[in-house]
């Protein structure tokens, strides 16, 4: 299946990462009264996978919808590349390079692949068409369904789109929202496969996963958010053989 | 003890036939009364009618039982176009009418009173007294037997017994017509023809085709890219034929003048040479060159000859016109017929003729514009592969577009004056004003996907904003504020832009039912303002003080005035909605138009890749606002009058319902939804009893979206929706359903 750029190889390939280019500082975020992320820290450097784990509740997709500029902080900072960018509004965010993935695949379900992909590019003027087939590259699959409603592909596929379109915006900050949600296990080892081999050509992911065992092997660290708080951070390494991850999310039984 | 069971084939048995019975019932007098319910129930069952409706419950019973055994035949070419065409007799036979001075002008009356009468030419009695019925039961049998056994030569009889009998049902209708005498405006016979038309067309079908499941529009679209423009032009050549020969061109009461008599008229009289000529025989070397250069243009696929005949049937046609106005203000002049002026007493004849070269020189234009084919292409047979069609399929589907459109607006510039008076009345102030409405709200729900349901109100809007700024409401504006109609059509663009702004902005965050909601009540506060005269600035129910005053072009040297003729403001209206159309034409395909498109699709993937879903909400609703607000400019000032009940809940949800049965999202279908649907009621006038009126148009729209709940003419996306994936070469692959992946999760 690795007909394409991602490998197994593993990070310590690449180049070395860069300086900050997500940092969050003690971010709140509220929905009316309920405090939903209650001050929490964190960055990604350029060339870097950094994983926000956590249950359900956590606060996870809030985070990185506040990120993503869906969501509003009521107290708190985040800069992208040295900018300010709390309470800019998604579709500028964009042209800063900040491409979301929502959580659910949102893929526009009665347009074809192609034209997915073509809204992908909707802050050019044109889409980039190297770029395009650089993306159908990465996707294979998507160039068999080029012309194929994107209602009718399968969830891996749909999930595949959401991602090529995100890409076809030419981001420097990828966010993916639980891009393995609902989908059978072999699809989700693709699909992490295809994000190593991006992150590999020079991008920034901001992954969140509930799937901790696979988003720890491909991040090159991890947060762990608990009822909005951050309760751990480290490398995916560490958090993949600290005891408290391997019982809570790895459901493994401990020694003792 | 034991329960009492029949076999279910009985059972079935007995439930149709006593739908039947239903049936028959409910289509009897309902005279029960409280003292004799029985009454309605012996009505049904003692009369004939009762074996009709028996056998129709039987044939449900046969149809259902043995479906397995008929499916496979009904997929056979063919038989949609039969079932079209028996439907489109029936109507013909038993709904409408064919004679209207007779009181029931309706065939079975009409043909009773032609058999009696022995002085009628023994061709049309004939027709009237058995003909009628081996058109409508042998040429269907006819073909459904040639579909089921797959012979050749019986499909070809049948097509020429269709189009003997549909000819023969004009010229046995026209024979006994001029006997009876009477103005007639009934079209029954004309319905029948094109009844048996269809059925020959399906008899063509059955005899050329080769497959085993019919694909409808394959051989449609094999005849259309034959020749691209051909059929345009044979339809104008047609149609020219009949104005130089049969047509009337003049028409003063009493007097019905063809091209012939009216030139003979004029002899030595003052009519300017160009008319003369034109009536003597310029009419008729007009046509033959037009023809001339269209067909050869068509028939060698040339580009320049096809500009060239377009351009020459463009200066015919003005030619025709010039003599037309010629005639016409002659003849008022003269004191000879009613008029006083130019454009009265006016036949058909003229405008047939303007027609059919404005066709001939479209299908010139389509034969110039078509796409670049390979030769072999347009004669391939049927029993091609469909991927090896594809560019033959969408050529077709091209041209087929481009004929029919041109077609519609060859219609729509010269048929008007020939209507009648009640006839320019509903082009105007409800078709034509329906149709500019349907394209606005198509903005909003069709591209937007925002469900409006009170789109009504920016049309009151602009309406009043007319009547304010012509002064006709009780405030006055200020002097320098007082416009002409006209000059008031930006300043209530603008004004109901802000009004959709206004109500689009608060509401941007509900979706589909909510907001549903909210703009009901918005449009149904717009009209209670109205109503309750707040300021005495809307005068209330009475509706406008003092009449909209007409608008008025006046640039000097030309003085143009709109009085009370509805064709007058029918090509005002024309122009405003041409105007209105290539604006939004090109919105479609822009950056806005998939901006649209995409939060319709799924607002928070829009909203991902960068579309500003806020701003383009807005934009659809003030888009939308502005096209009602221009409508309800041409309306305040076409009718003079208007007052609250013009605008009511009832009107906001038949615009969506006209969108709707168009096709939601489809320029086209906006426009054909609401004229089909506005023109349906005004005919049924003289079709059905008035209280059964609207009970037929609620039955036309079930029907409609049982079968065709994607439109008339739907947009490319909701087609695929709805009946299942096209793939990129317009091949259906059956079973595999679109789902919208938000639900997918």
């Amino acid at each position: 299946m690795s007909q394409h750029a991602a490998g197994n190889d593993g990070p310590a390939q690449r180049e070395p990462l860069g300086g900050t280019l997500l940092d969050v500082v003690d971010l709140q975020v509220r929905y009316g009264a309920i405090t939903a992320i209650k001050g929490i820290s964190f960055h990604v450097r350029e060339r870097e996978i950094v994983a926000l784990l956590g249950a359900n509740g956590a606060g996870k997709t809030t985070t990185q919808k506040t990120v993503s500029g869906m969501l509003r902080p009521s107290v708190g900072s985040i800069t992208f590349a040295g900018q300010r960018i709390d309470g800019i509004p998604p579709h500028e965010l964009i042209d800063l390079g900040v491409c979301h993935v929502p959580e659910g695949r949102h893929v526009f379900p009665r347009m074809t692949v192609e034209e997915n992909l073509e809204m992908g590019a909707f802050r050019f003027r044109s889409p980039d068409r190297d770029l395009l087939a650089h993306v159908l590259d990465l996707f294979p699959r998507l160039k068999e369904r080029f012309s194929q409603q994107a209602g009718t592909l399968s969830g891996g596929e749909q999930q595949m789109l959401a991602i090529g379109r995100a890409l076809m915006g030419k981001p420097r900050l990828l966010l993916l929202d639980e891009p393995s949600m609902g989908l059978a296990p072999l699809i989700v080892e693709q699909i992490f496969q295809i994000v190593r081999g991006i992150n590999q050509d020079g991008m920034s992911v901001l992954l969140v996963e509930q799937n901790a065992r696979q988003a720890l092997t491909l991040a090159d660290r991890g947060y762990v958010l608990e009822t909005g708080e951050l309760v751990l951070s480290g490398t995916g390494r560490e958090l993949l053989s600290d005891d408290r991850i391997r019982a809570a999310y790895l459901g493994e039984e401990l020694a003792s | 003890m034991k329960k009492l069971s029949l076999p279910p084939v009985v059972g079935r048995l007995l439930a149709c036939l006593a739908g039947g019975v239903v049936l028959a019932m409910m289509v009897g007098t309902q005279q029960g009364s409280q003292q004799d319910y029985g009454l309605s129930f012996r009505e049904a069952v003692l009369d004939v009618r009762i074996v009709w409706f028996l056998l129709l419950g039987l044939l449900v019973f046969v149809v259902i039982t043995y479906k397995d055994l008929v499916t496979p035949y009904l997929q056979r070419p063919g038989v949609r176009p039969l079932v079209a065409g028996v439907l489109v007799l029936i109507a013909s036979f038993f709904l409408l009418t064919w004679y209207d001075p007779l009181s029931d002008g309706k065939f079975g009356a009409f043909a009773d009173a032609v058999t009696g009468t022995p002085q009628i030419a023994p061709l049309a009695r004939a027709f009237f007294g058995w003909l009628w019925l081996v058109g409508l039961i042998g040429v269907p049998v006819l073909i459904a037997v040639a579909i089921v056994l797959r012979v050749r030569v019986l499909a070809w009889v049948a097509a020429v017994v269709a189009v003997v009998v549909g000819v023969l049902a004009v010229v046995a209708d026209s024979t006994a017509g001029d006997f009876a005498g009477g103005i007639d405006h009934s079209f029954g016979s004309v319905v029948a023809l094109l009844g048996f038309l269809v059925l020959a067309f399906a008899a063509g079908v059955v005899a050329r085709s080769t497959k085993e499941v019919a694909t409808p529009t394959e051989f449609l679209e094999r005849v259309m890219a034959y020749r691209p423009g051909l059929p345009l032009v044979v339809v104008g050549l047609v149609l020219g034929l009949l104005s130089l020969t049969g047509a009337t061109w003049l028409a003063p009461t009493g007097d019905n003048l063809t091209l012939v008599d009216t030139s003979a008229l004029f002899e030595g009289s003052d009519l300017d040479g160009l008319s003369a000529a034109v009536l003597g025989w310029l009419a008729y070397v007009l046509l033959v060159v037009v023809l001339a250069a269209a067909g050869a243009a068509v028939w060698l696929r040339s580009k320049p000859l096809g500009l060239a005949a377009a351009g020459l049937a463009v200066v015919s046609v003005l030619l025709v016109l010039i003599t037309l106005h010629g005639i016409s203000s002659t003849a008022a002049e003269a004191g000879y017929g009613s008029g006083d002026g130019p454009w009265q007493n006016l036949g058909t004849g003229g405008w047939v003729l303007c027609i059919g070269l404005f066709l001939i020189g479209a299908g010139a234009v389509v034969a110039a514009l078509q796409d670049v084919l390979p030769a072999t292409a347009a004669v391939s047979s049927d029993a091609a592969p469909v991927t090896g069609s594809g560019r033959l399929h969408a050529a077709a589907r091209s041209t087929t577009g481009r004929s029919l459109a041109l077609f519609a607006v060859g219609l729509a510039l010269f048929y008007p004056p020939t209507a009648n008076q009640f006839w320019q009345q509903s082009l105007t102030t409800t078709i034509g004003v329906y149709v500019l409405l349907a394209v606005g709200l198509n903005v909003v729900i069709g591209w937007a996907g925002l469900l409006d349901l009170g789109f009504i109100a920016f049309y009151a809007i602009g309406s009043y904003t007319t009547a304010y700024l012509t002064g006709s409401l009780p405030v006055q504006p200020p002097s320098w504020l007082l416009l002409s109609p006209l000059w008031a059509i930006p300043v209530a663009i603008l004004i109901c832009l802000i009004a959709g702004v206004l109500l689009g902005a608060p509401t941007l965050r509900l979706r589909g039912d909510y907001l549903a909601i909210v703009t009901l009540g918005f449009g149904e506060i717009i009209r209670i303002v109205a109503v309750n005269n707040p300021g005495e600035f809307t005068n209330g129910p009475r509706g406008v003080a003092t009449p909209v005053p007409h608008p008025v072009i006046d640039l000097g040297f030309i003085r143009i005035e709109w009085g009370n003729s509805s064709l007058q403001y029918w090509y005002l209206l024309l122009i405003l909605l041409a105007i209105v159309l290539i604006f939004f034409y090109r919105l479609e395909g822009s950056r806005l138009g998939r901006s649209w498109a995409a939060v319709r699709e799924d607002e928070v993937a829009a909203q991902a890749t960068g579309v500003n879903t806020t701003r383009v909400k807005l934009l659809a609703f003030a888009i939308g606002a502005s096209t009602s607000g221009l409508a309800g400019v041409f309306f305040g000032s076409q009718v003079g009058y208007f007052n609250p009940q013009n605008f009511v809940l009832n009107n906001s949800i038949l615009i969506v319902a006209y969108v709707v049965f168009g096709g939601m999202g489809s320029l086209v279908g906006a426009i054909a939804g609401a004229a089909a649907l506005t023109w349906l009621p005004e005919f049924l006038r003289d079709q059905v009893p008035a209280e059964d009126r609207t009970m037929w148009i609620g039955a036309v729209l079930l029907v409609m979206m049982i079968f065709r709940p994607q439109g008339l003419i739907p947009a490319r996306r909701r087609k695929a929706e709805l009946t299942g994936l096209a793939g990129h070469d317009g091949s259906v692959r059956p079973g595999i359903q679109a789902v919208p992946a938000s639900e997918g999760t």
